[in-house]
């Protein structure tokens, strides 16, 4: 009835990795918002399999409200914003792709290499899903350290919430159902108004490329 | 077990009065009448509450102490009475009380010109802030209370915001006060880090445990730090500008108590807490003392701003109290408990005879400034017509702060002296040295301070009205001249009862951890003080009594030599000119003499403006003057060198504050890995 087996647990932790990896390198906006959804569903899937391990239906509920505000309400909100400003196409990086492959590559050996073998006493049988939920975590801060667009960096963010929620997961670290639906209303109220903030910067500025934001700087 | 139970309560009726008058201030702000009514009223009551409080410990050593724990861990309302602070906490509302009953008269002139409201409520606050510094019991929640009173001054100080010069002193004692407090925040971490906790009782029995290096830098920092808060030298330049900047019953306060708050800290970390100290603390607090004790006063004699003027005599005192403080620590590290005895005691009386004729001399400058509306003793003159009430008070604060008999300024002079006497007899060449240089410098400042307080009397009561302002001033109001009598009588008589008081303040001494159970080396009976081994011995009532009737005598003798003389009463000789107040010499020209002579410590700066009535011919001069002033040798030298390296790290600092998200990310990045790698290693 429900997952948990490591094999499996490993490869829904790659399939948001891989979202991850495809985020920093995707050009189109609404791609990554595609892929934020997709990692999303994962991990609102892995909440929901969870609570039927658990049988506990405050967990469904948070596993229900993981999915309503990620997998639905805050892409709409992007779509919407790219909609309307036409953010077809997201900003450039800083790095080009094949130096932001090489860098990924290089935070992925860094959290593979001995550094994090204490962690293993964390999770003997999700080791390496743990590992993995730690790269994700690296990676999405690169998406807002290289990408200049803000809607990417608001991406990255979300993103990396994702990856502590699957690393707090893997780990045995779930929180009670009342701050994980706190943490999720929170998120609920950052997308918006991260959302409106956004659509004011490029009215201000007519970009969202947050290295073109000159005029708030002191000359 | 009463006893006990009452002074508590009273104390903490004293706070809940102080509460009272801040928050009814507050609510009666629409009408200044009745916020400076509420505001004083319960200040007066407070401070009777608290002097109750204090002179049940004193006398019956009913120490007594409340802890309360909040929900913070570390944060504990901890309270501590012992006699330390039951003898700060006597002399804050020994002045607190007079200062609100000067205040009842003194606020009217800021009446629909400021918020006195506003006033009220801080000047409660200010006052329930130093009487909980000096009685905290917990290293945070004391943090906690003397960022209180450092605030409440603050916006004291800056409470006539209509002038700039007092938001600049203001800003000053903002930035000095919280970079004193970072330096005292760094040893009470230190301490915890040492004894693992806050409370000073834990601290107290852990010092075994502490080591000789952690003793030594938090005696470095409570040194800069609660120094800054006492405005020893070269941490002083905020006091003479906050101190004159603030409301006169303020600045009474300011400089009458609350910079003993810093004495007080130093007394309790050094003395109650510490064990084992090296010499050299002493040595050092006894070198500091000395520069600041005549440093002090060579400003003083440089300023024509009287309460500037005083502000500097602040420094000097604190001087004089820290020569007593540091024989104390010397005698202390060197197994001589006796004489130190001996010099904390002549530290503490200082320290309430300062309170006492300092905060008389800025309230007699007070009343003086209220009439004529300018600090500038240039501008006086001739007051003593005007104001004789007043014109006495402040002759005998002068007097007192002069150290002259039979007041109370001479006595705990004459006590350091002795302290510092029996150094150079009893301790090794190489610290006899540093005594012999205190001793020198509280004579040079003895006659020093004289010398200035012939200066500001002579400029500002004798002699002829320089100023329209003064040819028009009246007798102060009724409330002012009661808290001017007041502190007067109690200079002599505190003067007069010295003998009485060092024995009460022997106790206070021996109530301190290193001086327990401490035989003093003195014996005060039937009046007189006498230092044990013969040493010497003084008795203020003979002293009184023989100038009495010295005066006496003098009178009948002038009385009859007089008899058969007339008095005529005629035209004083002026040369066939009009005598007027330009002719009078001037506070700066007394001073420019004594000035001359340490030019060298001074740096005097000279300017003449010279206006003549032909600008080609230069023959005629129509107006000439001569202004005399100083070097700020510390903010030339020091403060202002500092803050152009602080601007230059800042500069250097600013190029990775770049406005860009990512960069910022990337720092956060960056020192993540760094952490993640040392933590691995």
């Amino acid at each position: 009835m429900f997952i948990e087996s490591p094999q499996t647990l490993f490869f829904l932790e790659a399939l948001i990795f891989a979202s991850v990896i495809f985020i920093n390198i995707a050009k189109k906006n609404s791609f990554a918002v595609f892929l934020y959804m997709a990692q999303s569903f994962v991990v609102a899937f892995l909440l929901f399999n969870s609570s039927l391990k658990e049988s506990s239906f405050t967990l469904m509920l948070v596993a229900l409200s993981v999915f309503a505000v990620k997998v639905i309400v805050a892409p709409y909100f992007f779509r919407n914003l790219i909609n309307k400003h036409q953010l077809k196409f997201s900003v450039s990086t800083y790095l080009n792709g094949p130096m932001t492959l090489v860098i990924l590559a290089m935070l992925t050996a860094f959290t593979f290499s001995s550094f994090f073998q204490p962690l293993s006493i964390l999770s003997q049988e999700n080791f390496n899903a743990l590992l993995l939920a730690l790269s994700t975590m690296l990676i999405s801060v690169f998406v807002i350290i290289n990408r200049k667009g803000a809607l990417s960096q608001m991406i990255g963010i979300l993103s990396l919430e994702n990856a502590i929620v699957s690393f707090a997961f893997l780990s045995g670290l779930e929180q009670n159902a009342g701050p994980q639906l706190g943490i999720v209303f929170d998120i609920l109220v950052w997308v918006i108004i991260a959302t409106v903030f956004a659509s004011m910067i490029y009215k201000q500025f007519g970009s969202l490329d947050v290295s073109m934001m000159k005029n708030l700087k002191e000359e | 077990m009463l006893t006990t139970i009452s002074s508590s309560t009273i104390f903490f009726i004293s706070l809940l009065l102080f509460g009272i008058g801040a928050v009814g201030s507050l609510v009666l702000a629409k009408s200044d009448k009745w916020a400076n009514v509420a505001g004083s009223v319960f200040a007066v009551s407070g401070s009777i509450s608290g002097l109750v409080s204090s002179l049940s410990v004193l006398i019956k050593n009913s120490v007594f102490s409340f802890n309360f724990d909040l929900l913070a861990p570390l944060l504990s309302v901890s309270f501590r009475v012992d006699r330390l602070s039951a003898f700060f906490i006597f002399v804050i509302s020994l002045i607190a009380l007079v200062a609100s009953i000067y205040s009842l008269g003194y606020v009217k002139h800021f009446y629909n010109k400021y918020n006195i409201g506003a006033l009220g409520f801080f000047y409660n606050l200010f006052l329930a802030g130093m009487l909980m510094v000096v009685s905290a019991h917990n290293a945070i929640f004391f943090l906690v209370v003397w960022e209180t009173m450092s605030l409440a001054s603050f916006f004291l100080v800056i409470f006539e915001n209509k002038e700039k010069s007092n938001l600049r002193a203001g800003y000053l004692y903002f930035i000095m006060t919280h970079i004193g407090t970072a330096f005292i925040i760094m040893a009470f971490l230190l301490l915890y880090r040492s004894t693992g906790s806050f409370d000073f009782t834990v601290i107290k029995n852990s010092m075994g445990e502490v080591s000789l290096l952690v003793k030594n830098l938090v005696f470095v920092l409570a040194l800069i730090g609660f120094g800054t808060k006492a405005g020893i030298i070269p941490v002083h330049i905020w006091l003479p500008r906050a101190h004159s900047a603030a409301p006169t019953h303020v600045s009474a306060l300011m400089s009458g108590v609350m910079i003993k708050t810093g004495i007080y800290m130093f007394i309790r970390i050094f003395m109650d807490m510490m064990t084992g100290i090296p010499v050299w603390w002493g040595v050092v607090v006894l070198v500091i003392g000395s520069v600041s004790s005549l440093l002090g006063v060579l400003y003083a004699l440089t300023e024509h701003d009287i309460k500037r003027l005083l502000a500097y005599h602040s420094i000097e005192n604190i001087g004089i109290i820290l020569l007593g403080l540091g024989s104390s620590l010397v005698f202390w590290a060197s197994d001589m408990k006796s004489l130190a005895v001996l010099g904390l005691v002549a530290s503490l009386f200082h320290t309430l005879n300062h309170a006492t004729f300092k905060a008389l001399l800025f309230m007699g400058a007070g009343s003086v400034i209220s009439q004529t509306h300018t600090r500038n003793m240039e501008e006086y003159g001739g007051l003593i017509k005007h104001m004789p009430q007043t014109a006495f008070f402040f002759l005998v604060g002068a007097m007192a702060i002069s150290a002259l008999p039979p007041f109370n300024g001479f006595f705990s002079e004459w006590a350091t002296f002795q302290s510092l006497f029996y150094g150079i007899k009893s301790l090794s060449v190489s610290v006899q040295w540093v005594f012999l240089l205190g001793a020198g410098s509280l004579a040079f400042t003895g006659g020093l301070a004289a010398a200035c307080f012939v200066k500001a009397f002579g400029a500002i009561f004798l002699a002829r009205p320089r100023s329209e302002e003064a040819k028009h001033a009246k007798e102060s109001a009724v409330t002012l001249r009661i808290a001017m009598a007041i502190l007067a009588a109690l200079t002599l008589v505190i003067g007069f009862f010295a003998s009485y008081i060092t024995s009460v303040l022997a106790t206070v001494a021996s109530s301190v951890r290193a001086l327990g159970f401490a035989e003093p080396v003195f014996s005060s009976a039937a009046g007189a003080f006498s230092l044990k081994d013969g040493f010497a011995t003084v008795s203020m009532p003979t002293i009184l009594f023989s100038i009495v009737a010295a005066l006496v005598l003098a009178w009948i003798v002038l009385k009859i030599i007089n008899r058969q003389a007339k008095i005529k009463i005629e035209r004083t000789w002026d040369c066939g000119t009009n005598l007027n107040g330009r002719m009078e010499i001037t506070a700066t020209g007394f001073s420019r003499s004594i000035i001359t002579v340490f030019r060298g410590l001074l740096k005097p700066t000279k300017q003449t403006d010279v206006e003549y009535h032909d600008a080609d011919m230069r023959y005629f001069a129509k107006s000439s003057a001569v202004h005399l002033g100083i070097e700020d040798i510390y903010l030339n030298n020091l403060y202002k060198p500092l803050q152009a390296l602080v601007a230059r790290l800042a500069a250097h600092v600013r190029k990775i504050q770049l406005g860009n998200l990512n960069v910022y990310v990337l720092y956060i990045f960056l020192t993540l890995f760094a952490l993640l790698i040392l933590l691995a290693f």
